[in-house]
């Protein structure tokens, strides 16, 4: 099917968009469109007006300052998966990125998009959840910093007003001896995941555990702290009993769903298998990193 | 409208096909300013100002681009549906790594789908297409 008919404006700057998005009523915002084009075609989206933000270059660029990566709302998922700073200082960012549907989705889609959709089976929410990034949004009222951990409040829910737009993602740059990882379940070769986790580590220079950060994705209808797995990690020395142990735990208090791709029984099982791994890579990343 | 219509219905280019209504197949693929992309996501007005390559614009003067050639020779297709977005996506590697390994090439058409050859084929013509290019140095057509 095609979409319905809409108004369609592309302002070149973000006070432009912010004021049409303050003024219409149905307006939604396109950024990569790999989402909002899709649901539009099928009709299950049909807004009576389109904002295309995709010429609007305040919100594109990568930039480290004072100990934070920031990251335009623009900013592509294959130009995340390739950023030299992204790369180093937040590689788990970066391997979420990269296993993002297909290349040309990833050409397109953008880190603000993906978060403002909150798919409960994307890669971005649960990443950005684990490395503890903040959502900095704009309205004509102003402007406004959003923990992710506050951010996703259901299933494609989150607390952006129908009037603001994600104008950038700020992470902060973890210390020496953190380490990594997004391991991802998929039931296609390039679907939306099954089960998703995104481990970070910090480790001391005797592999004790000093801090932990173990998101799921894909099993509850927003990213979802392992917060057994983190609290008996911490202060443990990170050898392979441990991270086993520790990631049995992942599955405490999860009641995932059953749907098309899998059942509840598989994603509770594959949980605590994919947590083990990102954790021990998470883990051997941070040790090379001390 | 959607850039896919634009294309092939108000500009007559029939090379860009239409395989599927979900955004999933990428028989749609074109080049976007260089960047690979599914016309059928994106609308024809988020085109403005840019430039598009479809496949019709490989063959210069009568001459196959080396993609279409390995094509050909690999028999890396039958139907010829997902072809023009299999070979625009390979068009797209190729700028940025011009020497894939088989796994490189396998990741970067793997939002293409073909229900004829089973890719192997496809891989290969890739590979050769690399081979050819890099040789005659025809590594930005």
């Amino acid at each position: 099917m095609r979409p319905r008919a809409f108004e369609y404006y592309a302002p070149v700057s973000l006070s432009d968009a912010l004021d049409l998005l303050y003024s219409g009523e149905e307006a939604k915002i396109l950024a990569g469109g790999q989402s909002l084009i899709t649901l539009m075609k099928l009709r299950l989206v049909s807004p009576n007006t389109l904002i295309d933000i995709n010429s609007i270059p305040e919100l594109t660029n990568i930039r480290e300052e004072n100990g934070v990566i920031v990251v335009g709302a623009l900013t592509r998922h294959d130009q995340l998966a390739r950023n030299s700073i992204i790369r180093e200082k937040s590689l788990l960012l970066a391997e979420a990125a990269s296993v993002i549907a297909d290349q040309q989705v990833r050409n397109r889609g953008t880190i603000g998009g993906s978060l403002a959709h909150a798919d409960p089976t994307a890669d971005l929410p649960t990443a950005c959840t684990a490395i503890g990034a903040t959502i900095v949004t704009a309205r004509v009222k102003g402007s406004r910093s959003i923990e992710s951990a506050e951010f996703f409040r259901d299933y494609f829910t989150t607390l952006l007003r129908q009037d603001e737009i994600i104008q950038e993602v700020r992470i902060p740059i973890p210390p020496p001896g953190t380490g990594g990882a997004y391991v991802k379940l998929t039931k296609g070769h390039n679907d939306f995941a099954v089960v998703g986790v995104a481990a970070q580590v910090t480790v001391d220079s005797n592999y004790v555990c000093r801090a932990a950060s173990v998101v799921l994705g894909g099993v509850a209808p927003t990213p979802f702290h392992a917060k057994e797995t983190e609290k008996f990690l911490m202060d443990r020395r990170l050898d392979d009993k441990a991270i086993e142990e520790g990631a049995q735990k992942a599955s405490e208090a999860l009641r995932p769903p059953s749907d098309i791709r899998a059942s509840a029984e598989h994603r509770l099982e594959m949980a605590k298998i994919l947590t083990k791994r990102a954790v021990g890579i998470s883990a051997s990343r941070a040790h090379g990193a001390a | 409208m959607l850039l896919v219509d634009f294309i092939r219905d108000e500009l007559g280019l029939t090379g860009t096909h239409i395989g599927c209504d979900t955004g999933h197949c990428g028989a749609c693929t074109v080049l976007l300013n260089g960047v690979a992309v599914k016309s059928c996501m994106l609308l024809a007005a988020q085109a403005n100002n840019s430039e598009i390559k479809t496949i019709e614009g490989l063959t210069i003067d009568g001459e196959l681009h080396p993609l279409q050639e390995a094509f050909l020779e690999q028999q890396a297709l039958q139907c010829g549906y997902c072809t023009p977005g299999m070979i625009l996506s390979s068009l797209f590697l190729l700028r940025r790594n011009p020497n894939p390994s088989e796994e490189e090439i396998k990741r970067a058409i793997d939002g293409n789908l073909c229900r004829c050859t089973g890719y192997l084929n496809i891989v290969k013509a890739v590979k050769a297409a690399a081979a050819r290019m890099n040789r005659q140095g025809v590594s930005s057509n």
